[in-house]
């Protein structure tokens, strides 16, 4: 109350020129804080994208699209084995540098380890055999056969089916699903997913798009509409890497018919309230929403997200200026393609891994995962394709685009792993996530959490479904 | 007030200070070994190995039978070189250096020169020597060091040779000339131990002149070579008499680089800046920034994941070719990759072109040419000899399609003798190879010029 007299007399002890002043600046402040907040509020107002449209075949586009879904089985040949040996056996090794574990990139001595059992050991015929366990199928849309599987829940009876899209990234596939499947298909308290498993397409069994301008808006599109030709009209999506920004698109785009967003990478807006909370948040971080694993997770910051960004995103620039340049030689050299692909499976598992010779590959994996994965790449030449999708989706600012601006508005569900390259703490989620249901700090697991901690990954699912259906 | 004035003067005098006493600072550097395992016992070979270039049927077959291997993937419609080289027109390429391209012919024209190896700390440095035939009366034949860059090679000076070993016009210089390869590159043995940068690479080379009785020479390089010249000038600056570089990218952008990009468009007297430097540095958001983005991918991946990177590389001929010669299509001139054919023929041969790409195929030296950059790269951009300056007189060479353009004031930053700066009127990141008739000249008149500056001092 003092304090109030205090400044009321100072106030009317000046002259007027001066009060005029300050109450000027007080108004132009509130008016500057009021058309921020506002124009603030008004970006994330809108509550979906546009669906667009696209056409991606070769030559021109037909009067008449085929809307069927054909079975479709995996397939290998003696020719299709024997050309890969070939390949290996003439493969042309350069001595690693001494003590440099994987900071050069995949170790040249392991990898000779890798090539000797792909070459010896591994059977592509019982991988294919194995990849042919689920139900594969291919369909046209929008001018491209897209593959998929399509696995329906173990029991019927009266449990209920969930239908749930899964969506890969890249350097993975498919593949990488394989092994949460049936404990999503599984009963749980009544209800069961009902599994569907794309290929984007460019990658894998899906065919690559012979246009320009294929990016994660058009794969949304081209998936929205595969769940509706399959009678879906509503369902779950769950997503990472590049998987993570496809379904974020699809519910963007079709509110209605997301029930449910999952995430384990989830990508955090730039914008101020960030900036503020990566200055204050080390030392105040319950002002800025951080929790006590965030900041473990996130600090010291320039080392872990900054410089670490750098040593790793190198493939990121190449790939989204100069992709037909950058998978040229992968197309013709297995060794090449694996050493490519299975590094990021070592660094983006653990950062640590870099500096092991053997790159911590087979403590959370196995080979023959691996190498499946890598095949799936090598006997569709499908390196390339799925590069272009990183210079598709880079061509113009991303910060820029509708997606960008635009709020996420479905039940979304985040599990966060403590070795995701970037950690991003549910406050900076909730900028466009604004629905968060459920935000969970996972115990262990990276960048590949559905082939490396499949039990942890199924879990935070189906607890998120749960949650929704309240059951 | 008059006390602020005098505490400012105090402060302002102190920097000075401070700034001349680097001044007298010379890069320095110790001695390093490269060699597998531990260095042996006993005295270091210096002998000096004749090296002859050589082929096999084996070798021919093997690359055919991979070229025939190969599994093309088509581009997209309409996209030329924008997202890298052009599947359609590699075809092309690869044709010609299936059918008609004559390995053995090249390795004759790569042996017209006389090729050695020498043993320097551990590894075999490959090199090329041309003395002069002729040198005119009373005169002596000019020490000439002359360094590439990636994914270029010594070859790329084979057009210059000869007019520098014997120019045309008896007026001219006449020079003798080192081509070396940097370790890693092409014939020259590559490091086994981590850290090999362009300081070592720079006091390797200053050895071999050494060992080649050279007490002073002059040196010239772009791309990586611009930089290992560089260093050589900084490791021993009574050593180089000259120093003739193409590119010289700021390493560190101090004020007055800074103040001149974001006051240059309105006021480029100020800066010294040209019409042409205008028009190459602005807008400077799309011009510096974005264009550098765009083409500097490679860049990325090879300074953090070079192991990696070359891996696929080193099975397929065809992968090589793609990665090498888009850049010798985009560092050529930007505009090529608007092209279907990126413009590659226009001023290359693809004799020559390939007979470059034969060199990394042939040594299987693509993975260790890409680590030049993880060690050059990999702390950063802090390292001492960025932050010392270059007293050696400088000629530079501009070209107006150089990766970076860099303005007088820029160049004159670093090195702080600069005694030639010239404009010239044609050619890329690749000049030595694209125009070297323009580079021969441009070699010679700053040669005369710290000649005659040479003369003036001793009289």
């Amino acid at each position: 109350m003092q304090r109030l007299q205090l400044l009321k007399d100072t106030f009317f002890g000046l002259d007027v020129a001066q009060q005029q002043l300050i109450i000027g600046c007080a108004v132009a402040a509130a008016a500057a804080g009021g058309i921020l907040t506002y124009a603030m509020q008004r970006s994330s107002k809108m509550r979906s994208i546009p669906l667009g449209e696209g056409w991606w075949g070769a030559g021109e586009k037909p009067l008449l699209e085929d809307q069927k879904i054909y079975p479709f089985t995996v397939e290998t040949s003696d020719e299709e084995i024997e050309d890969l040996h070939e390949r290996i056996d003439k493969t042309r090794f350069t001595d690693p540098l001494e003590d440099s574990g994987f900071q050069y990139g995949f170790n040249s001595t392991y990898l000779k380890k890798v090539i000797s059992y792909w070459r010896n050991t591994f059977d592509w015929k019982k991988q294919v055999a194995m990849l042919n366990k689920y139900p594969h199928f291919k369909t046209k849309i929008e001018g491209l056969d897209v593959h998929f599987i399509h696995v329906r829940p173990l029991q019927s009876g009266d449990q209920r089916a969930l239908p749930l899209m899964l969506v890969h990234g890249w350097p993975g596939s498919f593949y990488e699903f394989y092994k949460i499947l049936p404990l999503l298909t599984q009963n749980h308290n009544g209800f069961a997913f009902e599994v569907v498993i794309p290929s984007i397409p460019g990658y894998g069994f899906s065919e690559a798009p012979h246009k320009k301008g294929f990016n994660s808006l058009a794969a949304a599109r081209i998936f929205l509409t595969l769940m509706e030709r399959l009678g879906f009209s509503q369902f779950y999506l769950q997503g990472g890497d590049w998987g993570s920004l496809i379904t974020t698109n699809m519910a963007q785009m079709r509110p209605d018919c997301v029930k449910g967003l999952h995430l384990n990478m989830c990508m955090s807006n730039r914008g101020f309230k960030v900036l503020l909370s990566i200055i204050i948040g080390p030392y105040l971080p319950f002002l800025v929403g951080f929790s006590q694993e965030d900041v473990r997770r996130l600090f010291p910051f320039f080392q872990k997200n900054v410089w670490q960004m750098l040593e790793e995103s190198g493939y990121l620039h190449i790939q989204a200026t100069k992709p037909d340049t950058a998978g040229r030689g992968l197309n013709d050299s297995p060794v090449g393609l694996a050493a490519y692909i299975l590094e990021k499976f070592s660094s983006w598992t653990h950062m640590k891994n870099r500096d092991l010779e053997d790159g911590g590959l087979e403590r959370k994996f196995s080979l023959d995962d691996l190498l499946t994965n890598v095949m799936i790449y090598w006997t569709t030449g499908s390196i390339i394709s799925s590069m272009r999708f990183y210079k598709e989706n880079f061509s113009s600012n991303p910060n820029n685009r509708i997606d960008a601006k635009t709020g996420i508005f479905v039940p979304t569900g985040l599990a966060a792993f403590p070795q995701e390259i970037l950690h991003c703490p549910k406050s900076w989620a909730q900028i466009r996530y604004q629905n968060i249901v459920s935000y969970t700090f996972m115990p262990r697991g990276g960048h590949f959490p559905a082939l490396e901690e499949p039990r942890l990954l199924a879990n935070d699912v189906i607890q998120f479904a749960k949650a929704i259906e309240n059951l | 007030m008059f006390t602020a004035l005098l505490v400012a003067l105090v402060i302002g005098g102190l920097i000075i200070f401070l700034v001349q006493r680097r001044k007298n600072q010379v890069l320095k550097t110790e001695d390093g070994w490269w060699g597998a395992g531990a260095p042996p016992e006993g005295e270091e070979d210096l002998t000096i190995r004749s090296f002859k270039v050589t082929t096999t049927d084996e070798e021919l077959e093997d690359l055919y039978r991979r070229m025939d291997q190969t599994r093309p993937v088509p581009s997209l419609e309409d996209s030329q070189f924008h997202y890298g080289f052009n599947s359609h027109y590699l075809q092309k390429v690869v044709s010609y250096w299936r059918k008609d391209f004559d390995w053995r012919r090249q390795v004759d024209k790569l042996n017209q020169y006389p090729h050695f190896k020498t043993n320097i700390e551990g590894i075999d440095v490959h090199y090329v020597h041309v003395k002069p035939k002729t040198v005119p009366e009373g005169t002596k034949a000019i020490p000439l060091i002359m360094v590439h860059g990636w994914p270029g090679s010594f070859y790329e000076f084979y057009g210059l040779i000869p007019m520098l070993t014997e120019p045309s016009d008896p007026g001219q210089l006449v020079f003798e000339v080192v081509c070396p390869s940097i370790p890693g590159y092409g014939f020259s043995e590559a490091p086994r131990k981590k850290g090999f940068d362009s300081v070592c690479a720079a006091r390797i080379f200053h050895k071999l002149m050494k060992r080649l009785g050279f007490q002073q020479f002059y040196a010239h390089g772009g791309d990586w070579g611009w930089l290992v010249t560089t260093n050589m000038a900084q490791l021993a600056p009574k050593t180089v008499k000259g120093l003739h570089v193409n590119f010289a990218p700021p390493s560190k952008p101090g004020l007055l680089v800074t103040l001149s990009i974001v006051l240059g468009r309105r006021f480029p007297k100020l800066f010294g800046f040209t019409e042409t430097d205008v028009e190459r540095l602005y807008p400077c958001m799309e011009k510096l920034v974005l264009e550098s983005m765009k083409e500097s991918g490679y860049m990325h991946i090879q300074a953090t994941k070079p192991d990696t990177a070359g891996r696929g590389l080193n099975d397929s001929p065809v992968g090589l070719a793609a990665y090498i010669l888009e850049k010798f299509s985009t560092w050529t001139d930007h505009d090529f990759r608007n092209l279907e054919d990126g413009g590659l023929t226009r001023k290359f041969s693809l004799d020559d072109l390939l007979t470059n790409v034969m060199i990394y195929w042939t040594s299987g030296c693509i993975v260790s040419s890409m680590r030049f950059y993880k060690e050059n790269f990999g702390k950063g951009l802090d390292a001492p000899h960025a932050k010392i300056p270059v007293f050696v007189p400088t000629g530079f060479a501009c070209f107006p399609n150089e990766l970076m353009h860099t303005p007088k004031l820029w160049v004159k930053q670093k090195y702080h003798n600069l005694v030639s700066f010239s404009p010239m009127q044609r050619g890329g990141h690749f000049a030595a190879m694209e125009e070297p008739r323009l580079m021969a000249e441009d070699i010679q008149q700053f040669t005369r010029s710290v000649e005659e500056m040479m003369k003036k001092k001793k009289e």
